[in-house]
């Protein structure tokens, strides 16, 4: 009897939080668009059968507020009102108060449950992420334990042969059995992008505008714990979009634009990368006042290409913006979502069209846990370049390489290519004996540099481990892993010494 | 502190001098391969590197560098004593390169004495006091939450990369 009981409350909160999330969704739709019928209708159906539910299980509260907006749709039905923000607004109240009903119903239920709840009839389990974070990271230890196994039978030569053929084969099921896990934590990214839709339709009234929501991609799946360390910048686009992107309803009915903002967010899955972008369909970034507050003035900043303009944005302390509002214009800002990105071994970029709008894009490594490396060699030290950052290798003869003070420009097929020689920078001690060095070509956006290396000892699978609280703010150093002789291996942040090669101002990351 | 009771102490020398830390402080102690330490930019300068402890990361300090002596040689004696430090108040496993590892020896509360403000290799705030050996010697006991804080590590200057700086500057 409990036992159904549980059963039945389970199914019922499943179902109500879908219930509302559609309720919530239909109503900023029918907002934007009040002439789709389907729209009213979906939001009816959502509110009777909560009605309904509600009342079987007994939580008159909410059966008596989903009453309560049934009459009010069936009033928008028959004409007697007529949808405007003011009742849009007053619906989204109803809904919310339903929600806390239900999430303190829900807290009772569980403690009263608890037991039976344990015995889910389906096949799809919950998994509390911790135990997720754990498997990751022993896949993590395995993987390191393997590398280091298959350089001592590499190193036995012949004796080892055979061990080495079986270490192979068992190195395959290792990495399908990485690859299950790493795919066991991957959730869409839908959820998250929806709830933004709500945020986004009360802040833009807030602030005298209407803007909505458009989602692209909601199918795209994300590693769970990267999922939520993306909430915060994307939030912060969001805000930027509505406050610096779309216009004041006048002002965008005089350039001939629709009275309602229109923001994209997307998500995109390109190769070894997530993508996910906000894009708005309103002023754009103003080239001239960013070159202004940056104090480029004299050119207007004409010269500059995009890219170098808009690196400005991510300056610390930036913004465009005379008045602070509440949603943004105090200058923290992209700096802090661009710091934040680099922090998960992404990276931000900017397209904006003066007057159309503009897209803020994020590139995001499918996992934070385990890399694909290429491997470098300095003096003693082994070094980890991300090889999704590494477009191509050159071997140059020592003279060739400018030998200033570790950081110089490369002739390469006629253009010039700034690199940076880790031995300098790092001020490691060994004296470079060979005829050659090697310079690992990166990418970080549109820019490239050269790192100058001794040698290149191939790529390989690398398990990221922070460094620590000790070590803050090593520039150039994003983190560290375990190499196969067993040595820690430092793993290098490559927008950064992009930056350093480029010499320019990079702000400090934050380290795990 | 309670006088009754008795405290174990895992005791070391560096640079010349005998130390001690609560055994209860000390994780393990390991031989060091110099090959095994790798060596972290921009470091705070007594730090000598990280090592891989299996499968976690872990810096290595060099005390003598912290308490303004030549760093220690690295010899087959030398040995990390692992130890657990409260860092910006979080548990945090460091490693401490010690000239030889001692001996382990109990110490009550009347058996050690304040530090006297001057005359002490370390300085006296590093010290939680001196205990009384079986010899004239005493030996000295770390603060290693102290020694071992960011602030204490930010004092001496790091080793900072000059490209870094012109970078930042």
């Amino acid at each position: 009897m409990e036992l159904d009981h549980a059963l039945l409350m389970q199914t019922f909160f499943a179902e109500a939080e879908e219930q509302l999330t559609a309720m919530e969704e239909g109503m900023v739709g029918i907002e934007h668009r009040p002439d789709e019928p389907e729209l009213l209708d979906r939001v009816f159906r959502a509110a009777h059968t909560l009605k309904g539910n509600a009342a079987v299980v007994g939580l008159n509260a909410i059966a008596e507020r989903a009453n309560h907006v049934e009459d009010v749709l069936d009033a928008l039905r028959n004409g007697t009102k007529t949808v405007n923000a003011e009742l849009v607004s007053s619906v989204l109240s109803s809904l919310d108060a339903m929600r806390s009903t239900l999430t303190a119903a829900m807290a009772t239920e569980t403690s009263a449950a608890q037991a039976e709840l344990t015995q889910d009839r389906t096949t799809t389990l919950r998994i509390d992420s911790g135990k997720l974070d754990r498997m990751l990271s022993l896949s993590g230890e395995i993987s390191i334990s393997r590398g280091r196994l298959r350089t001592q039978l590499l190193a036995a030569g012949a004796a080892g042969e055979q061990a080495l053929e079986s270490h192979l084969e068992a190195e395959r099921l290792y990495r399908e059995l990485q690859d299950e896990i790493m795919r066991a934590r991957l959730v869409p990214l839908g959820p998250i992008f929806r709830q933004y839709q709500r945020v986004v339709r009360d802040l833009a009234i807030e602030h005298g505008k209407r803007a909505e929501l458009v989602i692209e991609g909601e199918d795209v799946e994300i590693d769970t714990a990267l999922g939520e360390q993306i909430r915060g910048p994307i939030m912060h686009m969001l805000r930027n979009a509505i406050d610096h992107g779309i216009e004041a309803p006048d002002q965008r009915v005089a350039q001939g634009k629709t009275v309602i903002g229109r923001i994209t967010l997307t998500a995109k899955r390109e190769a070894s990368h997530i993508v996910i972008s906000v894009s708005d369909d309103g002023a754009g970034f103003s080239r001239a006042r960013i070159a202004e507050r940056a104090s480029l003035l004299s050119d207007g900043g004409h010269n500059l290409s995009d890219d170098d303009l808009f690196e400005h944005v991510f300056e610390p302390g930036f913004s465009t913006t005379d008045e602070v509002t509440s949603l943004s214009g105090r200058g923290v800002g992209m700096d802090v979502v661009k710091r934040n990105i680099e922090a998960l071994r992404g990276t931000v970029s900017i397209a904006s069209v003066d007057g159309d709008g503009s897209t803020i894009t994020l590139r995001l490594p499918l996992t934070l846990a385990i890399i694909e490396g290429f491997f470098v060699e300095v003096g003693r030290e082994t070094f980890v370049i991300p090889l999704e950052s590494v477009t191509e290798c050159q071997t140059l003869a020592f003279e060739d390489m400018p030998h200033s003070d570790g950081r110089g420009v490369l002739n390469f097929r006629g253009k010039p290519l700034p690199f940076i020689r880790l031995r300098d920078l790092f001020e490691l001690e060994a004296v470079h004996t060979g005829e050659h060095e090697h310079v690992a070509i990166v990418r970080c956006g549109e820019r490239h540099a050269g790192i100058a290396v001794d040698a290149l000892l191939g790529q390989d699978q690398a398990v990221i481990k922070p460094l620590g609280r000790v070590f803050r703010d090593v520039p150039g150093v994003a983190g560290s892993t375990i190499g196969g002789d067993g040595r820690v291996a430092l793993i290098l942040d490559v927008p950064a010494l992009v930056a350093l090669a480029q010499d320019r101002p990079h702000a400090p990351k934050e380290l795990v | 502190m309670q006088q009754a009771a008795k405290t174990d102490y895992l005791t070391f020398f560096i640079a010349g001098e005998e130390y001690g830390v609560p055994i209860l402080r000390v994780r393990e102690i390991l031989g060091l391969d110099v090959e095994a330490l790798t060596r972290v930019p921009a470091a705070p300068a007594c730090v000598r590197g990280v090592i891989n402890l299996r499968g976690s990361v872990v810096p290595v300090a060099d005390l003598a560098i912290q308490f303004g002596q030549r760093g220690c040689t690295i010899t087959k004696l030398t040995c990390v004593v692992v130890v657990e430090v409260a860092f910006e108040g979080e548990l945090t496993v460091m490693g401490l390169l010690v000239d030889s590892v001692n001996q382990t020896m109990e110490l009550s509360g009347d058996e050690v004495e304040a530090t006297p403000a001057f005359g002490t290799v370390a300085r006296a705030d590093y010290l939680l006091g001196m205990g009384k050996a079986t010899g004239k010697k005493f030996v000295l006991l770390l603060d290693i939450d102290r020694v071992l804080s960011a602030d204490e590590l930010r004092v001496v200057p790091a080793l900072t990369s000059p490209i870094a700086e012109q970078a930042h500057g």
